[in-house]
């Protein structure tokens, strides 16, 4: 059942645009994780996981599941480390468009 | 065709969030009475079985429709002003004291409750499914124990506005400096499951008086969760004038309708150490009146925005896009949850820019301020 439903296709266009228009596929250097990444500038960086890269990740399987962890609020360590190479090799292109 | 951008106002969903929602403190319920809480586009009636349990049903009694806020506790039930039915915590209804035997079909909605850190929590599911405890928020070590200080609950009605206004300000670093007059220095975001996380340090500014994030001494350390659609914590650190103190806000609501809903904020700060009690109770009150404000600082802007489904956002924007499709799980079907709804996502705000602008601009007001009140003075 639809909820805030956009009364336009525009906006459903801009939907995509935001998340998921640019995104550069990264893998982890330690383990089989990957994850889709943007930067629109040197200290933007969007990380999108998907299930099964999250389910691949190391540093989130050890830090546990149990409720109330506020440690699994953190990013992966591992997987910025990977990103920053990424970066450095050129991998991930910086800059934005038009504010996405 | 035009250049001209528009503003989606789209359609409100017309159902409410599946989750678990906060009424409020579980002590003020006890006291042998019925309560009445507007909810879900009706009145909720609460009160405490014999035992002290906390029960929820919707208010309108379906014999004739008498108002059950308006009846009387008796025993485990309550009992309608009108003919007396009595209710039980369970939605049946127990008895019907002129009548030979209840009707079968007397049952009535109910909301499945639980208290966590002394707030009453009710779930709600337009499907009808059983409460999912493992979504509730945790539960504070030492909140509730002469280490903190006791809640202090504020209550405040939103009308004109969705209530998804209010869970937008995860991912808007700028209205920290506009609405609430703080440079936010490090803003990140992580959505996850049923959470959603802000991690924010921010300066009060100088140019403004104290009161919310502002303030030139006051430097925050910030991390808030939503557990689930409605029910934040917010820990912080609050660092003012180099004396750091541990504040816990809780920032939760109830739909009422459609376009309202009701606003509860509670803040409990841990004691100092070597503090008397008065001076204590001063810090306590001091930051429950400066987030007080922050929200009112927030409401005077829901009341006069539009709603927009396609916000137009610059390169210093949160993920705003990302931070809704979040929250669009809760007015799903849960079979019709899509994977990105819940899939992690991580984004870190760009603050270099927007930081050499704020500050070039408070430097202006400071100095336009220092020039006026050197007029003044002559």
């Amino acid at each position: 059942m639809a909820s805030f439903v956009p009364s336009s296709a525009e906006t459903v266009e801009d939907q995509r645009l935001y998340t998921e228009e640019r995104l550069v596929e990264v893998a982890c250097l330690d383990c089989l994780a990957s994850v889709r990444v943007k930067k629109n500038s040197e200290h933007q960086t969007s990380v999108q996981w998907s299930t099964e890269g999250r389910s691949h990740c190391q540093e989130f399987q050890r830090r546990g599941t149990g409720p109330g962890r506020r440690d699994l609020h953190k990013p992966c360590p591992r997987m910025m480390a990977s990103i920053d190479d990424a970066v450095r090799a050129g991998d991930v292109p910086i800059g934005a468009y038009d504010g996405y | 065709m035009t250049d001209t951008r528009t503003l989606d106002q789209g359609n409100a969903p017309i159902r409410f969030a599946r989750g678990w929602h906060c009424l409020g403190l579980a002590e003020d319920f006890r006291d042998g009475k019925p309560h009445p809480i507007e909810g879900f586009g009706t009145k909720l009636v609460v009160w405490a079985d014999s035992q002290g349990e906390l029960k929820v049903l919707d208010g309108f009694c379906r014999h004739m429709g008498g108002d059950l806020t308006q009846g009387e506790v008796k025993g485990d039930n309550i009992a309608c002003p009108f003919h007396d039915w009595r209710w039980g915590g369970d939605g049946k209804c127990k008895e019907i004291p002129y009548a030979r035997r209840v009707p079968l079909r007397a049952r009535t909605q109910r909301y499945e409750t639980a208290v966590r850190n002394g707030q009453l929590l009710i779930w709600n599911d337009p499907e009808g499914s059983a409460a999912d405890h493992d979504l509730l928020p945790p539960e504070l070590p030492d909140v509730m124990t002469d280490k903190y200080t006791p809640w202090s609950w504020h209550v405040k009605e939103i009308n004109g506005s969705h209530c998804r206004e209010l869970i937008d300000n995860v991912a808007d670093m700028a209205h920290f400096y506009y609405v609430h007059f703080a440079f936010p220095t490090s803003f990140r975001n992580i959505f996850e499951g049923h959470t959603a996380t802000q991690f924010m340090e921010s300066k009060g500014r100088p140019d403004k008086g104290d009161g919310g994030y502002s303030g030139e001494d006051s430097m925050l350390r910030s991390e808030a969760t939503y557990y689930g659609p409605s029910y934040m914590i917010n820990w912080l650190e609050v660092d003012y004038k180099g004396f750091v103190t541990e504040v816990i806000l809780i920032n939760c609501h109830i739909p009422t309708g459609p376009e309202s809903f009701r606003l509860q904020y509670g803040i409990s700060v841990r004691k100092p150490e070597g503090l008397d009690e008065k001076s204590v109770d001063y810090i306590a009150e001091a930051y429950t009146k400066s987030f007080g404000d922050g929200f009112l600082q927030d409401v005077a802007i829901w009341e006069n925005k539009v709603a927009v489904q396609n916000p137009l956002l610059c390169e210093e924007d949160g993920p705003v896009y990302q931070l809704r499709r979040w929250y669009e799980q809760f007015y799903t079907d849960v079979a019709d949850i899509k994977p990105e709804m819940t899939d992690r996502f991580e984004f870190e705000v760009d603050t270099t820019k927007a930081n050499e602008y704020w500050h070039a601009e408070v430097a202006e007001n400071l100095a336009r301020m220092a020039a006026d009140g050197e007029h003044a003075h002559h």
